[in-house]
């Protein structure tokens, strides 16, 4: 079953008195459970795909379907139940909530669905990641791959059914890209999560189920990995 | 050294915040601006000339008949040609139409021809005073015509004279304001002064003598050779240069309370314009990071920055100044009931330099600190979001005590007097410090409290985001709110205790200047059975051989022993009197005088039993012994006496006899009617009326004081704006990490209105706590009232400070509110 389907997508940014347009007509359909990588060059568009995807944006021409359901006019509150409960984002700037602690930012999409379990799930996300004894530390005590495990528990909290992740590692070094990115990986593979994964590291792609490559806003290619 | 294109970009770059700050600074200046052009505004339209102020050179006056010295000295003065003098009576009488029921108490001046020398009593008709005043007429004022249904030319009766109404006054130069009167204007001739049969011996009048000299040379001679001719403490000769008009101290008096809370305002303003600034900074140092790790120097970066808060202060300053003159404009309507309508606006140069003085000094001292902070950016900052610590070094102390001492100073200043300057420096220094520590009490329960409610927690936790001016929000809507409601609760405990609820035992109508040889008579056509008692008018000469000491006693704050008291005599204590010093009322076995004294009198000067105090009485001294010292039992609107003496020892002094009753409403007039047309020389006042005038002065006074605390609050509200702006990154980095996260504009709404829900209440609670404090001390120890706490009224102020601090924020959140997460994400992953 395809759990994510975009219907040619068109995305123009208006600046000034010019039309740019970032993608055209791209269509794409992710299957449940899949390992989805989107690489490109930077300015391919990847970033603005993957915004469009999880309904972060808006697209200029065309429809983005969630488990069926299209997200593509949805106000924003419409789109937070979809937000908090099917989808999860890692983001490669963190984006923690300065003001919370570790464990609270865990919490954090549990606690706005009224998960009574919601401290229990963020402990053990956080052991598993080997967070715990940092839960009580607030994000700017933390070091990038920390602030990134913590993200990664956060959008792991809720059980989501696709997690979209931007350049997660863009900010780290090569060990902590790695270990996010195993990590990543891993409870995706417990949970049987959909990824949909923005890269321009190789070396991620070879990891996925099937590449997706853009180039100047269209898909120019898409491989799937040999098994 | 400095870069105009930085400066320029930078003055530019966030208008918002450069507003808030512009607004503090003309803030701190506008009460103290205004209020001092005002002042002039008012000299120079009413009390400027002080010549027609006092309508003569010299003015001689006396609560007595003028000495046979005295005015044989200023008939000589007369005859030789030196001088032209009037004689003026002054005192109020019931005023009633002859042919129906209704009587007013009317302010009554008995003038000779001639009065005034200076200025002009403008009539309603444009005709000329001294033509239209003649013998059997008397002029009025137009609250006269209104409250008896009177017109120009009906007849009205004053004592046993019935006069006609000849014109209305509409304008009297000694008298510019008629907030002091009890009752309308009259002015009658002197030729009536005798059909009018109101000035006898011991009736309560005003007696002057105005005297214009010829030769202008001659006036410190002139008025220094009648003081010599003059009773002591008695009769009083001043020139119009020395005599300080009691308009004039009123005016003096009432501005310099309204300037204390301007210099308070701008001690609030400066909070604000610190918390502005702070913030304004605070968005710059990643660009002041950024310039020293290009090789800016410490002192590069600070000048620039000094220019543009230079600049900004400027423009303060000059909207500052604008604002007071507008603000003039409006003090009229502000005033009206108190001042004429035709006190014409002026520009203070004096206001003006001050004005500036002040947007200098208030910028400099605020902003110092701030300015000093952008030396401890260091430009690893640029690498992460570290908070910068200040270091708290000898320099910060030392601005930070100047600026205390130069703000003492200028209050002190403004006073005139140290002792009463220090008291209200460290009156607000201590509300400050209150507030503050009430505040981080506050916050440090809110750190630890463990809240269910999600909104609940995230507006908890945001009080304590980077750049929230938290702590400045609160001790400043605090110290405002508590002066505001502080002056509101005052103002109803007196409505309410002193104004409102008259006693229903209380006498309502007051008989005064019935004279002893009336009183038989008069107690039967009262009817009504009653207390009469004796009122021998007196000054104090000395205290234990001691004289008392005119100009000190006059320093002194509340009652002095200058005035004039009224001694009575009897031999037995009131219902509401007991001893607390001595074994009665009067020692036996003592030799000589006795008198007891009320205890109000020992807050004047500290007496014991055995004390001799001399009195004067029209010129008699009359010593007497302290033989006991009374206290009321409680305070009521029973007549009251502070100096007793034995019932045989002051019956043959010349007197009047006072008299009170408590009668329906409704029976007042008509009693107030049959006494005085029986009684004409009688002053017949309904109590309940006056206590109503005074209420209505009061409440204007409140009204006056209140507008001005207002700018306070302002400065309250600045803060909060100025606050919103200083995180509106971080607010709109957790509105849009919440949308992600799945939260709906619902929740984040209601995140920061609780944030602001929770400024407001906390302040709220403080100010009234403080409020409630500060009543109960002036109700208590200073009015000596009884005490409520008013929980209705103290509901709506803690309901209209949430209101105030969750509307402020939440309109300056607005543009947060809609802020899409894409475009914050995409300018963040951008960088």
């Amino acid at each position: 079953m395809n759990i994510l389907e975009a219907r040619e997508i068109t995305k123009r940014y208006t600046i000034g008195d010019r039309q740019v347009p970032v993608l055209d007509g791209v269509s794409l359909t992710v299957m449940n459970g899949e390992f989805v990588v989107v690489e490109g060059r930077s300015g391919s568009g990847k970033s603005t795909l993957l915004s469009l995807l999880s309904g972060l944006d808006r697209p200029t021409y065309g429809r983005v379907f969630i488990e069926g359901q299209d997200i593509t006019d949805l106000s924003e509150d419409e789109l937070a139940p979809v937000r908090n409960g099917t989808i999860g984002f890692v983001f490669q700037s963190f984006h923690l909530v300065p003001s919370l602690t570790t464990l609270e930012n865990v919490i954090f999409p549990a606690e706005l669905r009224g998960d009574p379990d919601a401290l229990k799930k963020g402990e053990e996300l956080l052991r598993r990641v080997g967070l715990l004894e940092r839960g009580g530390n607030f994000p700017h005590q933390l070091s990038g791959g920390e602030k990134q495990r913590c993200a990664i528990c956060r959008a792991m909290i809720n059980d989501p059914k696709v997690i979209f992740a931007d350049e997660p590692t863009g900010n780290l070094d090569s060990e902590n890209g790695r270990a996010v990115l195993e990590l990543l990986l891993k409870l995706r593979e417990e949970r049987k999560t959909t990824l949909v994964l923005v890269t321009h590291d190789m070396e991620i792609s070879k990891m996925a189920d099937r590449i997706v490559t853009l180039k100047d806003g269209i898909i120019t290619g898409e491989r799937r990995h040999a098994q | 050294m400095l870069n105009s294109r930085f400066i320029r970009r930078e003055l530019t770059s966030s208008p918002q915040q450069s507003i808030i700050l512009v607004l503090c600074v003309a803030l701190s200046m506008v009460t103290l601006v205004s209020l001092g052009g005002f002042s002039e505004s008012v000299d120079s339209s009413l009390l400027r000339d002080a010549r027609a102020l006092h309508a003569g050179d010299i003015i001689v006056h006396s609560n007595y008949d003028l000495s046979s010295p005295l005015s044989e000295a200023i008939s000589s003065l007369r005859r030789k040609g030196m001088i032209d003098a009037v004689r003026v009576y002054e005192f109020y009488s019931l005023v009633r139409a002859p042919d129906r029921e209704g009587s007013i108490l009317g302010d009554l001046k008995v003038v000779e021809t001639g009065y005034p020398f200076y200025g002009t009593v403008e009539l309603r008709s444009g005709r000329s005073f001294r033509d239209t005043l003649q013998k059997g007429g008397i002029i009025v004022e137009e609250n006269l015509l209104g409250r008896l249904g009177l017109k120009v030319g009906d007849r009205v009766k004053i004592g046993s004279a019935t006069l006609t109404i000849l014109d209305v006054v509409t304008k009297e130069p000694d008298r510019p304001v008629n907030i002091f009167s009890l009752g309308p204007r009259i002015f009658i001739s002197a030729e009536d002064l005798n059909e009018i049969d109101l000035v006898k011996k011991g009736s309560r009048v005003m007696y002057k003598a105005l005297l214009k000299v010829h030769d202008e040379r001659d006036l410190e001679t002139v008025a220094a050779d009648l003081s010599k001719t003059a009773m002591k403490g008695q009769e009083h000769v001043e020139t119009f240069k020395t005599s300080e008009s009691r308009i004039k101290r009123f005016f003096d008096n009432l501005l310099f309370f309204m300037s204390l809370i301007g210099i308070f305002t701008l001690l609030l303003a400066g909070i604000g314009i610190q918390s502005a600034l702070t913030s304004f900074l605070r968005e710059r140092e990643k660009t002041v990071a950024i310039m020293k790790a290009l090789g800016g120097t410490g002192r590069f970066i600070t000048s620039n920055f000094a220019v543009i808060v230079s600049i900004l202060g400027i423009t303060g300053t000059i909207l500052g100044l604008l604002i007071s003159f507008s603000l003039q404009g409006f003090f009229p309507v502000l005033f009206r009931g108190i001042l004429p309508g035709d006190v014409v606006p002026v520009i203070s140069w004096s206001a003006v330099l001050q004005g500036i003085a002040l947007g200098v000094m208030v910028v400099a001292l605020f902003t110092f600190l701030p300015l000093y902070r952008l030396e401890d950016v260091k430009p690893a900052s640029i690498l992460g979001r570290e908070e910068i610590r200040s270091k708290r070094g000898l320099l910060y102390y030392s601005v930070f005590a100047a600026a205390l001492i130069l703000s003492t100073v200028m209050v002190v200043w403004r006073f005139g007097e140290v002792k009463t300057g220090l008291y209200f420096v460290s009156g607000t220094i201590a509300l400050i410090i209150i507030s503050s520590l009430g505040a981080e009490f506050i916050l440090l329960f809110m750190k630890k409290a463990d809240v269910r409610s999600l909104a609940l927690r995230q507006a908890f936790r945001g009080l304590f985001r980077p750049g929230n001016s938290t702590r400045a929000i609160i001790i400043t809507l605090t110290a405002s709110l508590t002066v505001i409601s502080a002056i509101y609760l005052i103002e109803l405990n007196l409505d309410a205790d002193f104004i409102r609820s008259y006693p229903a035992d209380a006498p309502n109508l007051f008989f005064l200047d019935i004279q002893p040889s009336q009183k038989d008579e008069f107690a039967r056509t009262l009817g009504i059975k009653t207390e009469y008692y004796p009122v021998v008018r007196a000054r104090i000469a000395s205290i234990n051989g001691e004289p008392v000491n005119p100009q000190d006693e006059q320093r002194r704050v509340g009652d002095d022993l200058t005035r004039e008291f009224n001694l009575t005599y009897r031999d037995y204590l009131l219902s509401d009197e007991k001893i607390i010093k001595g074994k009665g009322l009067y020692m036996d076995g003592w030799d000589g005088l006795q008198v007891s004294v009320l205890d109000t009198v020992l807050k004047m000067r500290g007496l014991k039993i055995g004390d001799s105090i001399t009195f004067n009485i029209q010129g008699v001294p009359l010593e007497a012994r302290v033989s006991s010292i009374r206290t009321r039992i409680k305070a009521s609107i029973q007549p009251f006496f502070y100096f007793v003496f034995p019932e045989k020892s002051l019956m043959d002094a010349p007197q009047t006899i006072f008299s009170a009753v408590r009668v329906e409403k409704e029976r007042i007039p008509g009693l107030q009617n049959l006494m005085v047309s029986r009684f004409p020389n009688v002053s017949a006042i309904d109590m309940t009326e006056m206590v109503s005038l005074f209420s209505r002065v009061m409440g204007r006074l409140s009204v006056i004081a209140r507008f001005f605390t207002l700018f306070g609050v302002v400065a309250g509200v600045l803060i909060v704006i100025s606050s919103v702006l200083a995180t509106r990154y971080a607010r709109i980095q957790e509105a849009v990490y919440f949308k992600i996260l799945g939260a709906r504009s619902t929740f984040v709404l209601t995140v920061f209105a609780l944030e602001n829900i929770i400024l407001g209440i906390v302040s709220a609670i403080f100010a009234l706590i403080f409020a409630q404090v500060a009543t109960w001390i002036v109700c208590k120890k200073v009015l000596e009232i009884p005490f409520t706490l008013f929980t209705g009224t103290s509901l709506i102020i803690i309901l209209s400070a949430i209101f105030l601090a969750t509307t402020t924020g939440l309109l300056a959140s607005i543009s947060v509110l809609r802020q899409r997460p894409v475009i914050f994400l995409r300018e963040e992953t951008k960088e």
